[in-house]
Formats: C-alpha cells, sequence, structure tokens
C-alpha cells in the first residue's frame, strides 16, 4: 500500500516570489516588518495612556501599570502579530478591497524559514506548534530544577523567597498554559484534519493567529523574571496577587494571551470535526482522538473565559483599583478562587482528555486490536465533560466557602472516577489477546495508564473530604498533580510525538534512544514524586521555600531523583534533533494503522489529500478480515462495494 | 499466573502502605476518623492498583508480540457484562468512600455542648490567638480533651490554619470569620504552619499548638490573665514593664530573675518572639535568621526611626526591601519601648 | 476572525488547490464559529455576574443595590436600552434587504444601527462623567463598571464590524447568495443587543 501512496507526495504549491526592494521588504509580512511594528504599536498605546491620563487630569501622567498593561502587554503583542502578517488578509477585508485571491502562497512549508512565519497550512502550525511548547516545556523544567535544587537541604540554599516563589509560580504556568494544554492543541492541529479527510482546519487564518498568540503569551510570563517573577503560584489566589510585586501583571496579562490562542484554538477544531468530516465519518466512526479533542474544545470553549474574567478582576484591582477583592470595600475574596476554579478544574481535564485519546489511538494499533468497548470510551468522554463543570469547589473544601457545597462537590468529584475507571479498563482489555509491539509510543501510553492509576486513586484522596482537609496545600497535592500532569499529561505528550513523528517530519526517530528515553524518564519520574505523597501525609506544606528539618533526608532524595528525570528530557531532545536531520526515511504507514492520517504519504502533502477519501467503516477495525476504514483516490468501485455491504 | 502477579503486588504495596509512616502522631479525636477514611480508601486503592498493575505486567509478558509476527490480535469489540461490571463496581466503591467521608465529616464538625473558642487572626506573618478572658497569645494553647471551636479571619491576604497531628484545615480569610473544630487528645507540642501561599514570609510563617492537662492549662491562662490585667505574678517583682511573657515559646527566653536590669530587655526579647518578628528578620540575640527583611542587626541608633518602622513599616522603607511588613500598631506604647530598647541594645 | 469568508470556497487560481472539504453538516462553518464564539462570550459575561452575584448576594455584608450615597441613572439608561433595541430590528432589516437583493435597504440598514450604537456608546460615556462615582469606589462601583465596561467593549467590537459590512456595502460586495459578511456582524450584534438587556435588568432594575 505504501508504495502507491508515495507517489501523492509531490508539492502542488510554489512559495511566493520573495519581496524586492527595501520598501517592499519593510512591507512585507514577516520578522523584518515586526521589528518596526512592534516599537510603533508600543508607541501608539503609550499615547494612548499618557494622553488619557493626561485628559482626565490624573496625576502622576506616568504611572507604570497601566503604561505596562496596555502598552507593554496588550498594544506592543498587537503591533507584534500585525507585523508579522496575521492580520493582513482581514485588514484588507475590512477596507473593502478585494481580498487576494488564496494562492497558497501561505501554505505549506518549503524550507525551514516557512516554520518562522504566518502560515495556514495545519501541518506547518502543528509542528509549530510542538517545538515552540518543548522550549516551553525546557524552560519550565529549568525552573524546576532550580526549584529542587534549593529544596535539597533546609534553609536557604541560592534563592531568597522572592525569586524561589518565582520559580515555582513560573513554573507551573509555563507548563500548563505553555506546554501541555498548547502542546495538545498543536499534535491535534497536526492529526485533527487527516484524520477527519479534510484539506485543513475550518479556518486556517485564524488558526494561525492562535498559534502566534502563544508565543507572546509565554514570553511574557517569561519577562516577569526580569522584574522579580510573581510570587503567587499559578492560581494567583486574590489578595496577594493583587498587591506586592509587579511581575503579578505578567501573569494576568499572560494568562489572557494564551487563554486567547486556547479558545481560538478550541472554537476552531469544533468547527472543523461538525462541519469538515469526510463523507461516511460519522460521529460514531470518529477516532477516539478526535472525540477527546472535541470534548476537550467543548470544555475550553465554555470554560476559559471564566480565568479570562478573573485575571481581568485581579488586574483591575491593581491597575485600576477597584473593589472586586477588598473586603472593607465591599469586595469578597472567595469570588476569585470560584471563578478561577470554575475555569481551572476543567483546565485539568483540558489537560487530560487529549491524553485520552492519543493513549486509545496508540494502544490500539500497537496492541492490533480493536479498541474495547469504543462507544462507552466515547461516552465517557462526554460524562467527564458535564460531570467536570460541577466539581470545581473541591479545590476550596478548606478555603471557607458556603459548607453546604462540600459535600454534593464531593460526591461529584468521586464520581468522576467512574468514567476514567471505564477508560483504564477498557485499556487494559484492549491489551488482553493482542500482539504487542512494545514501540516508543506503546512504552509511554503503557507507562501513562499505570502512573495515571496512581494519579486517579490519589485523586479518590483528594476528593474525600476528611482527608483532603488534611492533605490540601501539602506536598501531598504536588504529588497528586505531577502523577495526572507529568504521568498522565506528559506521558502521552511523548507518546502522540514519537507516534507521530514519522508522520510530522518524514523520518524515523532512534528506536533504543526512544526506550532508553523512556525507562529513565519512568524510574526518574517515580522516584521524583512518589516520595512526595509521604512528606505531604507527614505535614510538609507546599510552596515554601524552607522546610521543617525532619524532612530534609527525603527532600534530598527528591532533590536527586529530579537531576536524573531532568536529564533524561536531554536524550530526547537529542533524539529529536538528530532524528529530524538524518534519521531514516519513514514510510508511509509504518505502524499499519488503519486511520486516515497514515494512508496519506510521511509527511503528508501539501492538501492532504488529491480527493476527499470516503470512510466506509470503524477506525480501529485490526484483526476484522478485509475490514476498511477509509477508500482514497476515487477507488469508485472499492467505495460502492463497502457502502453496499456495510 | 495472574493472579500470582497480583498477590505479589498487592502485597509489595501493602508493604509500602504499612512500613513507610504515614500519617504523622494523632493528636485529636477528629484524626482518628479522618484516618479512618484514609485508611479505608488507601486498602480500596491497594486492590484496584494490584489489579491494573497484575492485568499490566501479565499482558505485558503473556501477550508480548513475536519478532516477525505481523499478524493481528483477536478483534474484541466489547463485552457488555464487563462494561457494566466495571461501571458499577467503582460507582459503588466511591459512593461507600463518599458516605463515610461525609459522616466523618459532620461528626468531625459537632461542637458539644460547652466549647472553648479561641479567634484566630492572621497576619504577613504571624498567627495571633485571643482568648475568651482576654489573653493573647502567639502560639495555640489548648486543654486536652475539651472541643475547641477556633474563628479565623486574617489580616491581609488568606493563610491558613493546620496541625497535622490534628489533621484539620481551615484557611483564614480576609473579610470573612470561618471556624473550625479540634478537640485535642494527647498533650503534647505540635507544629502550625500556614499553609496557604501568603508572600515571602510563607515559609516561616510557623506557630506551635501546645496541649496541655486542663490544671496547666487554667494556671497559664490565669498567669496571662494577670499580667495583662496589671497583676503582678506572685514570684515576680513588680516592675513597669507591664505586658511581659514568661513563658514565651522560644528557648533562651526564660524569665531571669537574677538580672534584673535586663527586665525590659527580657519583654523586649518576649516581644520579639511573640510577635514572629524573627519569621521574617535575622536578629542575632535572639537566633533569627530569617531573610524576608532587613538584618536588625544593622539597625541605625535612632529610636524614633526604629518605632516608626514598627508602627508604620512603608513611611521609609530599607533600600532594597519591598514593602510588604504589615503595621504592628497594637503594641502598647510601653511594649514598644521595651520592642525598641531591645533592638537597639542588639544591633549595637 | 468573524467577518472572513468561508475558508474552502476561495478562489484557486492558477494553482492546485485543496480539494473542495466536504461539507458535513448543515449549519456553514462561519455561521457555526460565530455561535460558538458566542457561547465563549456568554461565559466571559457569565464571570462577571459571578462576580456581581458574590458582590451582591454571597457577601454576608453588602450594603444595599445602590449602596447608600450612590445612584445610577435608570431613566436614562432605560432610554439608551430602547436605542440598542430598535437597533437590533435596523439591523435585521438590512440583512433582509440583501437577502431580496436591495441593495438600498441593506445600506440604509446598516448605517442606522450604526449611528444608533454609537448613540448608545456615547451616552454611556456621558453616563460614566455624570454619574459621580469611580471604578475604585466600593465593590459596587467596580461591578458596575466591570459589567457596563465589559459590555461596552463589545458594543465597541460590534460597532467595528458592522463599519466593515457598511465600507463593504457601499463598495459594492453582497449579494444575495452571499451576504456572511452582514449575517455573522448581525448575529453578534443581536447577542450585544441581548446582554445589554440582562446587564441593564440586573444592574440597575433589580
Amino acid at each position: 500500500m505504501s508504495t502507491t501512496i508515495e507517489q501523492q507526495h509531490d508539492l502542488h504549491a510554489t512559495p511566493a516570489p520573495r519581496p524586492r526592494g527595501t520598501r517592499a521588504r519593510l512591507l512585507a509580512p514577516g520578522w523584518l516588518r515586526a521589528l518596526w511594528m512592534t516599537p510603533l504599536f508600543l508607541g501608539i498605546g503609550l499615547a494612548l495612556v499618557l494622553g488619557i491620563r493626561a485628559l482626565a487630569g490624573w496625576d502622576p501622567i506616568w504611572y507604570w501599570q497601566p503604561v505596562l498593561t496596555v502598552a507593554f502587554l496588550t498594544t506592543a503583542p498587537l503591533g507584534f502579530l500585525a507585523g508579522i502578517g496575521c492580520f493582513d488578509y482581514w485588514a484588507r477585508y475590512a477596507v473593502g478591497t478585494p481580498t487576494q485571491p488564496e494562492d497558497h502562497s501561505g501554505h505549506g512549508a518549503h524550507s525551514w524559514r516557512d516554520y518562522f512565519r504566518v502560515n495556514t497550512d495545519h501541518k506547518v502550525i502543528g509542528t509549530q506548534y510542538v517545538v515552540t511548547t518543548i522550549f516551553f516545556l525546557l524552560a519550565g523544567g529549568l525552573l524546576a530544577m532550580f526549584v529542587r535544587a534549593e529544596l535539597a537541604r533546609p534553609g536557604t540554599q541560592f534563592f531568597d523567597p522572592q525569586a524561589y516563589n518565582s520559580l515555582f509560580s513560573v513554573h507551573a504556568s509555563l507548563m500548563i498554559f505553555l506546554f501541555i494544554i498548547p502542546a495538545f492543541a498543536g499534535l491535534a492541529n497536526f492529526v485533527i484534519p487527516l484524520m477527519l479527510g479534510a484539506p485543513d482546519m475550518a479556518f486556517p487564518r485564524l488558526n494561525a493567529l492562535s498559534f502566534w498568540m502563544l508565543p507572546i503569551g509565554g514570553v511574557i510570563m517569561l519577562s516577569s523574571l526580569i522584574v522579580g517573577g510573581f510570587g503567587a503560584g499559578w492560581t494567583g489566589y486574590a489578595p496577594l496577587s493583587t498587591r506586592g510585586d509587579p511581575g503579578s501583571l505578567f501573569f494576568q496579562m499572560g494568562v489572557q494571551w494564551a487563554g486567547a490562542s486556547s479558545i481560538a484554538t478550541a472554537l476552531n477544531f469544533l468547527v472543523t470535526i461538525i462541519t469538515m468530516r469526510a463523507p461516511g465519518m460519522t460521529f460514531w466512526r470518529m477516532p477516539l482522538l478526535v472525540w477527546a479533542n472535541f470534548t476537550t474544545s467543548l470544555l475550553v470553549v465554555v470554560a476559559t473565559p471564566f480565568i479570562a474574567g478573573s485575571q481581568f478582576f485581579a488586574m483591575f484591582d491593581r491597575v485600576l483599583g477597584t473593589d472586586f477583592f477588598t473586603p472593607d470595600q465591599g469586595g469578597y475574596v472567595l469570588a476569585y478562587q470560584h471563578i478561577f476554579w470554575f475555569y481551572s478544574h476543567p483546565a485539568v481535564y483540558i489537560m487530560m482528555l487529549p491524553g485520552f485519546g492519543i493513549a486509545s489511538e496508540v494502544i490500539s494499533v500497537m496492541a492490533r486490536k480493536p479498541i474495547f468497548g469504543y462507544r462507552l470510551m466515547a461516552l465517557s468522554l462526554m460524562a467527564i465533560l458535564f460531570l467536570g463543570f460541577s466539581v470545581w469547589a473541591h479545590h476550596m473544601f478548606v478555603s471557607g466557602m458556603a459548607g453546604y457545597l462540600r459535600v454534593p462537590m464531593m460526591i461529584t468529584t468521586l464520581l468522576i472516577a467512574v468514567p476514567t475507571g471505564i477508560k483504564v479498563f477498557s485499556w487494559l482489555a484492549t491489551l488482553w489477546e493482542g500482539k504487542l509491539h512494545f514501540t516508543t509510543p506503546m512504552l509511554f501510553a503503557l507507562g501513562f495508564v499505570s502512573m495515571f492509576v496512581i494519579g486517579g486513586l490519589s485523586g479518590i484522596f483528594l476528593g474525600a473530604l476528611p482527608i483532603v482537609i488534611h492533605t490540601s496545600d501539602t506536598y501531598f497535592v504536588v504529588a497528586h498533580i505531577h502523577y495526572v500532569l507529568f504521568g498522565g499529561s506528559l506521558f502521552t505528550i511523548f507518546a502522540g510525538i514519537y507516534y507521530w513523528f514519522p508522520k510530522m517530519t518524514g523520518r524515523m526517530y532512534d528506536e533504543r534512544m526512544g526506550k532508553l528515553h523512556f525507562w529513565l524518564t519512568f524510574v526518574g519520574f517515580n522516584a521524583t514524586f512518589f516520595p512526595m505523597h509521604i512528606i505531604g501525609v507527614q505535614g510538609m506544606q507546599r510552596r515554601i521555600a524552607d522546610y521543617a528539618p525532619e524532612f530534609a533526608n527525603w527532600n534530598f532524595f527528591i532533590s536527586v531523583a529530579s537531576f536524573a528525570l531532568g536529564a533524561s528530557t536531554l536524550i530526547f531532545l537529542y533524539n529529536m534533533i538528530t532524528s529530524w536531520a538524518r534519521g531514516p526515511r519513514a514510510e508511509a504507514n509504518p505502524w499499519r494503522a488503519l486511520t486516515l492520517e497514515w494512508q496519506v504519504s510521511s509527511p503528508p502533502p501539501v492538501f492532504n489529500f488529491d480527493e476527499i477519501p470516503q470512510v466506509v467503516g470503524n477506525p480501529y477495525e485490526y484483526g476484522v478480515p478485509g475490514a476498511r476504514h477509509a477508500v482514497l483516490n476515487g477507488d469508485r468501485a472499492a467505495v460502492e462495494e463497502e457502502v453496499r455491504v456495510h | 499466573m495472574l493472579i500470582v502477579i497480583g498477590a505479589v503486588v498487592a502485597v509489595v504495596t501493602t508493604a509500602i502502605a504499612i512500613f513507610i509512616p504515614w500519617l504523622p502522631a494523632q493528636a485529636s479525636v477528629q484524626r482518628e476518623r479522618i484516618d479512618f477514611v484514609f485508611w479505608l480508601t488507601t486498602w480500596i486503592s491497594v486492590a484496584i492498583f494490584a489489579i491494573v498493575a497484575a492485568v499490566i505486567i501479565y499482558c505485558v509478558f503473556k501477550f508480548r508480540v513475536r519478532p516477525d509476527d505481523d499478524s493481528d490480535g483477536e478483534p474484541i469489540h466489547g463485552h457488555t457484562g464487563l462494561e457494566i461490571a466495571w461501571t458499577a463496581v467503582p460507582a459503588i466503591l466511591v459512593l461507600v468512600i463518599g458516605i463515610a467521608s461525609a459522616v466523618a465529616v459532620a461528626r468531625n464538625e459537632r461542637i458539644g455542648p460547652d466549647p472553648l473558642r479561641i479567634d484566630v487572626t492572621a497576619v504577613q506573618f504571624a498567627w495571633r490567638f485571643d482568648y475568651p478572658n482576654g489573653v493573647t497569645s502567639p502560639t495555640l494553647r489548648l486543654p486536652v480533651d475539651r472541643t475547641v471551636l477556633l474563628r479565623l479571619t486574617s489580616n491581609d491576604v488568606i493563610h491558613s490554619f493546620w496541625v497535622p497531628e490534628f489533621g484539620q484545615k481551615q484557611d483564614a480569610v480576609p473579610g470573612i470569620f470561618t471556624s473550625l473544630v479540634i478537640t485535642p487528645s494527647k498533650v503534647g507540642r505540635y507544629p502550625l504552619p500556614c499553609t496557604e501561599l501568603c508572600g515571602l514570609g510563607h515559609a516561616l510563617m510557623r506557630s506551635a499548638a501546645i496541649v496541655m492537662p486542663n490544671d496547666e492549662y487554667e494556671s497559664w491562662l490565669a498567669t496571662a490573665q494577670d499580667e495583662r490585667t496589671g497583676v503582678p505574678p506572685p514570684d515576680d517583682e513588680p516592675e513597669d514593664e507591664g505586658e511581659e511573657e514568661p513563658e514565651g515559646d522560644q528557648e533562651g527566653q526564660q524569665d531571669d530573675p537574677e538580672d534584673e536590669g535586663e527586665e525590659s530587655a527580657e519583654a523586649g526579647a518576649a516581644l520579639f518572639a511573640e510577635n514572629g518578628c524573627g519569621n521574617c528578620h535575622t536578629f542575632a540575640p535572639a537566633g533569627a535568621k530569617a531573610t524576608v527583611g532587613p538584618n536588625l542587626g544593622d539597625l541605625p541608633d535612632d529610636e524614633d526611626y526604629v518605632r516608626q518602622s514598627i508602627v508604620e513599616p512603608g513611611a521609609q522603607l530599607a533600600k532594597g526591601y519591598q514593602n510588604i511588613m504589615p503595621p504592628y500598631s497594637q503594641l502598647s506604647d510601653e511594649q514598644l519601648d521595651s520592642l525598641v530598647q531591645y533592638l537597639l541594645r542588639g544591633s549595637k | 476572525m468573524t467577518a472572513h469568508a468561508p475558508a474552502v470556497d476561495v478562489h484557486h487560481g492558477e494553482h492546485h488547490g485543496p480539494p473542495p472539504a466536504h461539507q458535513s453538516s448543515r449549519v456553514s462553518a462561519p455561521v457555526l464559529g460565530m455561535f460558538l464564539f458566542i457561547a465563549s462570550e456568554v461565559m466571559l459575561f457569565g464571570s462577571f455576574f459571578t462576580a456581581y452575584f458574590f458582590v451582591r448576594v454571597v457577601n454576608p455584608d453588602a450594603p444595599g443595590w445602590p449602596p447608600e450615597g450612590f445612584h445610577v441613572p435608570v431613566f436614562v439608561a432605560g432610554v439608551n436600552t430602547a436605542i440598542l433595541v430598535t437597533s437590533s430590528f435596523t439591523m435585521h432589516w438590512a440583512l433582509q434587504s440583501i437577502k431580496r437583493g436591495n441593495r438600498a435597504g441593506l445600506q440604509a440598514g446598516l448605517v442606522l444601527t450604526l449611528a444608533m450604537g454609537l448613540t448608545f456608546l456615547l451616552t454611556q460615556m456621558l453616563e460614566y462623567a455624570r454619574v459621580g462615582f469611580a471604578p475604585r469606589d466600593t465593590a459596587f462601583g467596580s461591578v458596575f463598571y466591570g459589567l457596563t465596561g465589559l459590555h461596552g467593549a463589545h458594543v465597541f467590537v460590534g460597532l467595528t464590524l458592522l463599519t466593515v459590512a457598511t465600507v463593504r456595502a457601499f463598495r459594492g460586495h453582497f449579494s444575495p447568495e452571499h451576504h456572511h459578511g452582514v449575517e455573522i456582524p448581525g448575529i453578534y450584534w443581536h447577542f450585544v443587543d441581548v446582554m445589554w438587556i440582562v446587564v441593564y435588568a440586573t444592574i440597575y432594575l433589580l
């Protein structure tokens, strides 16, 4: 099959001619234009703030908080986006000139340069996402190494409390908002249109814009370290985040950019999945990765505005002097936590459901078996979606919120274990009687299942009221979130990257290094995070720069293990870089998978399919004689035959 | 084979559950119920984990593909009975945990007929405990076997009250009052850290909960009240430094009747300890080594400046430090004098 | 994001373009996108209403609404509400006109809608200048300015979209077959109107 597919791999679109002449180059979308438009918009922002302050007669006219918020964190990034070319099409549309006929020059990648400009091809955007988020993974990981270095011994070693608080706050914010959520979005961006049999996403230009908003959010959060960082944690609880260090503004605005990016992508996924499925691709024939991203996107669209709201309030309290969280002015402190967690609890599922999808793909293919209980798998995703909106207050059991909320919230929290359990048991049943191929993605998928079980069980501890009253805000919670976000999300992201690496790059990664990476990560991960359960229950609270001497031995052990864990990432990096550059050419379908993305060449043609495929069966029919998921390339006879049979 | 693996995993996880000292010592009635739910959940978790791990390990060895075997597995699409079972059984198990939890919490929050009521106030970065008779203490002293109702609030940001040995935890939130019920069951001294990130001094915002036999508690309370109302303690000579704290909770600050000339400084040392100054500042005479705020060993010899820095910390900031210290305007003039003298003497 | 042509029916020029995507839903992609975006916007308003709810209802020591010494101009805002609601009808008229091929009706409808939207926004700004309290004056002021300000920002966005539609209407775009560029800003404008009724009811009337 693969030999016939190889011939599809020719590039239909030619790159746009490069602009000639200084003026043309300065005006053409790209980094050069961004270079002068960013300061221009910065100036506009400054003029806006200072002008309004001068007109209104506010004193002093130069007040750094609004200046920073408006000019540096809002208009200057907008200038960058305009300069790099995110708005060109819409700007032409807005002034009523005929929009440029799409010549697809913004489509596809012909050289490495194309990855550094606004590109509307979902495959390029997917790769841009994944590479960018890995950069933030490394940055966030480095900060975690600093945190562990400080905690290796009691007392103050390297960082004062301000620096320490910033380290773990920026670490968590980067990992959550700039690594896990967008890394899943990146993988899905690459894979989903292919899986659906669509030529691209529904809104390719919006897709490009949502990618370019992401590094802005990340740069803002990282640059907070210049002014001393923000020390209120990634949760940014008011009123701590509305007073004190100036870095909190960077967090509050960085979240807005990352959140806007996230909403735009989710909206795009939803519209793509609903309106652009190939003929025959009913909802019950969609691969589980598509299902997972469908539910995730629903969560993002509905929940993310709440974190935007919570950060707006915190920012207004700081910049405009509003009183949302000022108790003696009628403000109500706990409102912040309710609004924040109404997003941030669903965000836990936003960070988990796409991983479930990846695990389902990998396990089914590598076990050479249909996924066990496909419909229940899809339905349990929807169950998690609905339950996920009714559990936010379990983060607030000791916060002093209304007492009657606690028991109902506890019950819904515990009930989420049921659909999650269904998924775990179904994966196990998929393995049963299978032909297991232990490739690197499979190892990470199995590592994910086993680690996620531990994370899920510790989640039950944190759902049960009396236990969580004892363990909340301790290292038990730190252990739990790392078991679900590292052992859960990060393991599935690794599985996904290895699994689709041949499709994305057209080359194979080094299997031996991949396996070494897995085993080092697996062992280092458990050695780092399992002991945190123990010290947490024993009484070590979280987010502390210094701890009681009785925890010194465990902490030293954890720090050493975490350095080994950090080092394992270097193997991954080395493998990815060398394999992308010089790895052996990948076949179109090295895993012998049925889903549509594997039925085209590696890497796929610029427009994915010469002709929209006809879907004729379920995506996981391994071992069923003669079963097909889809028919490509106008094989009309085969289509009619399949349609007749089914 | 599968059962053997399952048994081995179960034994190993049980050993981890039993031989690692998980929970800290039990020192309250509430902790007993918390521990019950904890162990109930632990055993359920051990069973589930053993099953899952056994299946994975078994599959890894049993169904590993042979080299060059390109065939597919058995096309099993599902099994309704199994699917119903693994929906229903976990649902029942978590409901059991849920009911046990709800009952435990309901019992843990029973106040009883005559609780001891104590007001807890958190500030960056210290605790203050106000007793019904007007006594104020930086440490929480409790009689054993009597239910206490804490009423918590905060003066600045959110803090959280926790004593691991009591198991109970509650945030102290500015603007509202929250409550917490504790019935200490064991005499002893337990750590009382702040568990909600509250700023630079969060890690050092530690106090202690001291559970005493009832008669000891009563006599402490009486002594503390006498001092507050100005009646001199019976074993002390009358001095005009009213609010001294002979049982200051830090070592080396016990009352020393032989050195009467240092009485003012003694009071200052006690105030230093009781107000948690050492949580943020370095000050050699008190053994404080924290670095959140400026080193108090380097104070200029300027009484007014030191006094102002205590009651109005934002007025003149030390270079390189932020305005995060809460104003200690609740101190009386005499207390302020003692504290300022103590600081100035120590910084020479 | 809201006012661009559907991605799939673009003109392909001389290159071999993508195969046209299969349309698997009766709703067109841009309209569905707009509805989902509005769902997201409703939730953003939801977060502000949550803050309102906590400040006004949950807070045990909440003062009256508005607190003593504060006054909100219920009548002026009521007139303003009427203006905004009327603009929804003119918007609808504009869309119906282009569906029947009546370009003059489209242009008149859009201009009228724009004018009423602008009037609303200006009245709102005048109200801010004369209302006598600022966002920093107690949580009531914060919530009042927060909700009306958030809504004002949405009116501004809606007006921007309508301006684009108007410019294109006068430049001869849109036809009875192709009028997404009017329909989608229109949907947004109706949302802005409905949202104002909710804001007006909760802030001024209740």
